[in-house]
């Protein structure tokens, strides 16, 4: 169940590029939180700006009671958020939303981050590394340095770095090794990704050319996080319905089977059309 | 000392409702507050069928305020007495359901239904939502319609009949006498102000609507101010809406005439606030050695000055 407290900020960690990793304290999201939830949080009190804004959960210290997020200060909400310092609160709710679903045993976990997508895969790596599963990032950006956090994961998972400019790993989009990876793979995959929309569009084709199950971790704008203010709708349709719906991704997502989404330029869901060549 | 207030045929144990439209069906706040600490609640605006509502993107900040087209998106009015209402029968808090139509006939329906369930404490008619193509503001925005509307949900039920009224309109003391005639039992004000933001890289509109309804402290000092000359125009008791975020926020519209206040954006803000305003205005009773709410309701020391005969006319 999540909770709605004043959370203060227990370290504040700058790192280039305007990215920061910013730990609060939280003991029902560091007890309960599961990779691809998110928090609404906002710094203090003021009514400006308004809105509490969602991040996915990057790490948790149940020992600590503590969590982390890995935020790019960009405009007044998340620049309000760095400003703040140790000891003073935010406002913040959480854990919510829909964890990416573990793979079954001996299936590969292929995450693929897009920028500061990559922030639930971390959680995600720590919980599959607990449990002994295999799993391998693939973690893309303009520049080098939309990778901050390309050196967190030694310890946990392979990660193959690509950046369209070249500055660091293969030069081109992150989608590449991922399919050059698949190319060569034998065993059992699943595919997990969070960035921007068209890297999460092309990585739900890749999975539906490929026979293999996605998850995806959508990212509209959103007012409230439980599901009452319906400004964060994406269009999903399941294999029985004739259309369309339009589904909270605060709470039946963020994360959705990536078969079960309608893009924005196509008119059904992949499980719909599905559905219909073989009826 | 007392928060309680009447509106209408209608006890609420204290002044503070929850908005429709930014309180989902009340459920969506179970475990995350108590919804027993609410005076009342507005539930998301029902039609006779479920609705999809407008396409994406559908909400925007601007400076302290909100701008949405969500357009009604909806589960209809039957799936909500009969998967919500019991949910809500546990609470001990007024249940006011938000009634929409694309017709007159589709207003009355709606409201027999909910006229028939049990739990439902009064009846918010829907005139003035700025998201939708048919219904909303296009009745709310003509005084004809608006008392076709009213008088048809008059018609359709027992219990307090209170209509929702638009800003956007020249004059809303016209509105609000409308209502009183044709037997509404209070009134709300107000619903959101029609905006528009635009992307200007794409020169595009930033909703995908297009136009949208401005809510949030942006909009507050508007809404005291029409609560206040609608308040002055009827006797039937006004809900004052408009930006309340905090016990001196809700204490502008009761100072300014309102018997009870609506909480709208806020609500996706924090689900505590409730449990901040209510000692807020329990402290500012006391701080003013008054044992009740009612007193503070429509105590404003206006001046006398000529120019505000002319804004009031």
């Amino acid at each position: 169940m999540p909770a709605n407290r004043h959370a203060p900020l227990v370290s504040r960690e700058p790192l280039d590029a305007a990215y920061f990793v910013l730990t609060f304290r939280h003991p029902e999201i560091a007890a309960t939180a599961h990779a691809g939830q998110f928090v609404m949080i906002k710094a203090g009190l003021s009514v400006e700006p308004p809105l509490r804004r969602p991040f996915s959960i990057l790490g948790v210290d149940a020992k600590e009671e503590t969590f982390s997020l890995f935020i790019k200060a960009v405009g007044a909400g998340t620049r309000a958020l760095v400003r703040l310092t140790e000891g003073e609160v935010a406002q913040c709710l959480g854990p919510l939303g829909r964890p990416f679903t573990k793979p079954a045993a001996g299936t590969e976990a292929l995450m693929v981050a897009g920028g500061y997508g990559i922030a639930p895969f971390h959680l995600f790596a720590t919980e599959l590394r607990a449990e002994g599963w295999i799993g391998r990032v693939f973690y893309g950006g303009r520049t080098v340095n939309d990778l901050q956090l390309r050196d967190r994961f030694q310890e946990l998972v392979p990660l193959v770095p690509a950046t369209e400019d070249g500055s660091h790993g293969h030069r081109g989009r992150v989608t590449a090794p991922l399919l050059a990876f698949l190319e060569g793979t034998r065993g059992p995959a699943r595919l997990y990704a969070c960035g921007p929309d068209p890297m999460l569009h092309a990585v739900a084709r890749i999975a539906e050319d490929r026979g293999l199950d996605a998850e995806v971790s959508l990212d509209p704008w959103m007012g409230c996080g439980i599901g009452t203010c319906l400004g964060c709708v994406v269009r999903t349709q399941h294999e029985d319905e004739a259309r369309a719906k339009y589904r909270c991704a605060c709470t039946e997502g963020p994360v959705f089977d990536a078969s079960l989404v309608v893009w924005p330029d196509e008119t059904a869901s992949r499980a719909r059309r599905r559905a219909k060549v073989e009826a | 000392m007392s928060l309680a207030v009447e509106i209408g045929g209608l006890r609420l144990k204290n002044p503070l409702i929850a908005a429709s439209g930014t309180f989902g069906y009340g459920v969506e706040y179970e475990g995350l507050m108590d919804l027993s600490l609410l005076g009342g609640l507005v539930s998301k605006g029902l039609y006779l069928e479920p609705r999809d509502g407008c396409p994406t993107p559908r909400i925007v900040e601007t400076p302290a305020g909100l701008l949405n087209a969500i357009g009604l998106q909806g589960v209809g009015v039957r799936a909500f007495v009969a998967d919500v209402l019991p949910r809500l029968a546990r609470y001990d808090t007024a249940v006011l359901v938000n009634v929409c139509g694309d017709t007159v006939e589709e207003y009355a329906e709606v409201t027999r239904i909910v006229d028939d369930a049990p739990g439902v404490a009064g009846v918010e008619i829907n005139i003035s939502c700025p998201n939708v193509k048919k219904g909303g503001m296009a009745f709310g925005g003509d005084p004809r319609m608006t008392a076709e509307v009213v008088s048809a949900v008059r018609k359709a039920t027992r219990r307090p009949v209170i209509p929702k009224l638009s800003p956007n309109v020249a004059d809303i003391t016209v509105f609000a006498r409308v209502c009183e005639e044709t037997g509404a039992d209070a009134i709300s004000c107000i619903n959101t102000l029609l905006g528009l933001a635009i992307d200007v890289e794409t020169r595009k509109p930033r909703l995908a609507f297009g136009t949208g309804g401005l809510s949030g402290p942006a909009i507050r000092p508007v809404a005291v101010r029409m609560a206040w000359q609608a308040a002055r125009a009827v006797k039937i008791p006004v809900i004052g809406i408009g930006g309340i975020t905090s016990g001196r926020d809700a204490l502008e519209f009761l100072i300014a005439g309102c018997r009870a206040v609506q909480i709208g954006t806020s609500n996706f803000v924090d689900p505590g606030l409730y449990e901040r305003i209510l000692p807020e205005l329990r402290d500012y009773l006391e701080r003013h050695q008054l044992k009740h709410v009612g007193e503070v309701v429509g105590t404003l020391e206006y001046p006398g000055l000529p120019v505000s005969t002319e804004v009031v006319s």
